[in-house]
């Protein structure tokens, strides 16, 4: 503590002889010059502060329009009868989308017998293995989680579509498989490190088998994490069009495809049918990005 | 190679751990993964194995195919396709050179609309609004990340559009000085219109992914400002935004990629004319819209060649941006790359 006094003497030396009334003025010139500046610190932070509160309405107001006018509109097309039958020709009354929530289905189970084992496997490697490979190995699932969806329908019309000369459900259900892969990969990875080191040596320890340990230890502690992920890129996936539009023989074999025939379409009953898809594929999508959340908080309170 | 929290330094329990193999997991422990020590089932090792070669060759083949389908449209209009000439598929002209044009404004226009009212709502839901309204709030906003673009593009198609045209593009025309950028006649579907779809659409990411980064911020880092006198918006101004640079740039990042790269709602609402803009009200086309209206129409051959170029074109741009913000993330002291204080305003 030798500073204080010689900070005292370098006051005392700044200004020697200043009276009482001196001083009391100049704390004022203090005490008002803070004040002036909290005041206008606090005007300039409540305008601003202000500014982002507006940017909430701004924001959400779309999102909430958007999803009124599809649940409101879609509302009225929707009927047990618009689920159960087959799309029908311009014209002819009581056509439903049967074809495409099956084609749907379909391409959405190829892509998921396609993209979940790999996704697995793939993240698995990673964890397993550090170094170079695995470096290489998720920069280009990075790569490839940033391909437009649209550059990979191309990339399916031009190994499978335009070799084999033939539309089919598997090349669409390869595009979203492709698509969903990156995601899976990533939410894998991550689910996987949060397992403790200690348990996967323990695990080593007695003497298991590493596939042992993996199944029993990596995948159980990452199972929240891995369940969730994987419903997400599965909800991604089931509302692409992209993909599918290449792969895919018609329009009516594809829930997100059939909206984007009949929102084209001048007929009154087409964009209706459209506004019903759009609201089962809405709420197909809303479900599954709930189940995610929900699986994970139920698995994750059950293994805690 | 590294990434940059990996410190560790060589592992005592590996033989002769190479200098850049060792630890990348967030903790730095990696050296007990060493292979050799342990052992291993062969039929295990080769399902890993087997499925990393098959993604290895998955992202190969997507390059080199999307590369030698387009290669004859490079060699009939050379490199220049990038950036030059008009789209006319029946006079025979292929470039891309509009649709970049198309594709880079939209996505500009959509980013200026987008990261203001993303940041300010993820400024507001994680430092000023009370936790009864910001947990269900950005909750909601989360799950309405998941809605499918299609429905976006349905509901601008029909909804958004003719209360474009009838209302909102007229007033725009008669704003004093912006007047300027938005004149011609209102037709509905524009690169305006385009440009507030992607905007919608990348909202709800930019939103999740900066409020995590602004939650990430120590609350000691706050505590501290406050003790120091700031007020509540220098707080925010000074320390949190500062703070979560890297993972603002990351959401802005991202959100630039999906609107690069977003084709179908934007194939819907654009207007599909493949030349340059005059104003924003003009139709336009994005090099997504251009492949989705054009590839089903493209004569076999040269046709079917320059829009699978397209296609690599875009690949080229996504990657392109992908990469910098990679960069940008992991640059340290980066503060003014991206200019994310200024953005705030």
């Amino acid at each position: 503590m030798s500073t204080l006094p010689s900070i005292q003497a370098g006051l005392d030396g700044a200004m020697p002889d200043m009276g009482l009334a001196e001083a009391a003025r100049r704390r004022l010139v203090v005490r008002d010059s803070a004040r002036r500046s909290i005041g206008r610190r606090r005007t300039a932070g409540r305008a601003m502060q202000a500014i982002c509160l507006i940017a909430v309405p701004i924001g959400v107001a779309p999102l909430v329009a958007l999803v009124v006018a599809t649940v409101s509109k879609g509302a009225g097309a929707v009927n047990v009868g618009f689920l159960l039958h087959a799309p029908t020709p311009e014209g002819v009354p009581g056509g439903g989308i049967s074809t495409a929530i099956v084609g749907s289905g379909e391409i959405v189970a190829y892509a998921i017998a396609l993209a979940v084992p790999m996704g697995l496997f793939i993240a698995l490697f990673l964890f397993e293995r550090p170094g170079g490979i695995a470096s290489a190995v998720r920069f280009s699932a990075d790569v490839l989680s940033g391909v437009p969806s649209i550059v990979i329908g191309i990339f399916t019309y031009a190994v499978f579509v335009e070799r084999f000369h033939h539309f089919s459900d598997l090349a669409a259900g390869f595009a979203l498989g492709v698509l969903m892969l990156p995601i899976m990969v990533r939410a894998n990875e991550e689910a996987m490190r949060t397992v403790s080191v200690d348990l996967w040596e323990a695990g080593v320890s007695l003497g298991a088998r590493r596939s042992r340990v993996a199944r029993s230890i990596v995948l159980r502690g990452a199972l929240p994490g891995v369940v969730t992920g994987n419903l997400l890129a599965v909800a991604r996936g089931v509302g692409e069009t992209a993909p599918l539009l290449f792969t895919v023989a018609s329009p009516t074999f594809a829930m997100t495809l059939l909206i984007f025939n009949d929102a084209t379409e001048p007929f009154p009953d087409a964009q209706q049918a459209a506004w019903g898809t759009a609201l089962v594929l809405l709420a197909l999508v809303l479900t599954l990005s709930v189940c995610a959340r929900t699986v994970a908080w139920t698995l994750n309170r059950k293994t805690r | 190679m590294n990434d940059p929290v990996s410190s560790s330094p060589a592992s005592p329990v590996a033989g002769s751990p190479a200098p850049g193999e060792a630890g990348d997991g967030p903790d730095g422990l990696r050296p007990w993964r060493r292979r050799r020590l342990l052992p291993s089932s062969p039929f295990y090792a080769v399902v890993r194995w087997g499925a990393a070669g098959l993604f290895a060759a998955l992202v190969v083949g997507l390059v080199v195919s999307i590369v030698s389908q387009s290669s004859q449209a490079f060699t009939h209009s050379g490199i220049s396709f990038l950036w030059s000439g008009t789209w006319n598929p029946d006079a025979g002209d292929y470039a891309g050179g509009v649709l970049v044009v198309g594709t880079v404004l939209t996505t500009l226009v959509a980013m200026v609309l987008v990261v203001p009212v993303g940041l300010g709502i993820s400024v507001s839901l994680s430092e000023l609004t009370p936790p009864w309204l910001a947990g269900p709030l950005s909750t909601s906003i989360e799950f309405l990340a998941a809605v499918p673009s299609i429905v976006v593009g349905l509901w601008a198609l029909l909804v958004l559009s003719p209360v474009f045209a009838t209302d909102v593009e007229p007033a725009l025309e008669g704003l004093p000085v912006l007047g300027r950028i938005f004149h011609g006649p209102a037709y509905g579907p524009s690169v305006l219109l385009a440009s507030v779809v992607l905007a919608i659409m990348t909202l709800p990411t930019v939103v999740a992914l900066s409020r995590t980064a602004l939650g990430g911020v120590p609350m000691a880092d706050r505590e501290a400002a406050m003790a120091l006198g700031a007020t509540r918006w220098q707080v925010v101004r000074r320390t949190v935004l500062p703070g979560a640079r890297s993972g603002i740039a990351a959401a802005i990042t991202l959100a630039v990629g999906r609107a690069l790269g977003e084709s179908i709602a934007v194939a819907l609402v654009i207007g599909n004319r493949p030349a340059i803009p005059h104003s924003l009200l003009a139709p336009g086309a994005t090099l997504g819209s251009a492949i989705v209206n054009q590839f089903a129409e493209a004569s076999p051959g040269l046709g079917t060649s320059s829009v699978i170029a397209l296609a690599g074109v875009l690949l080229l741009l996504t990657i392109l941006v992908n990469v910098v913000g990679q960069l940008l993330v992991r640059a340290r002291g980066g503060r003014r790359l991206l200019g994310v204080r200024g953005a705030v305003v």
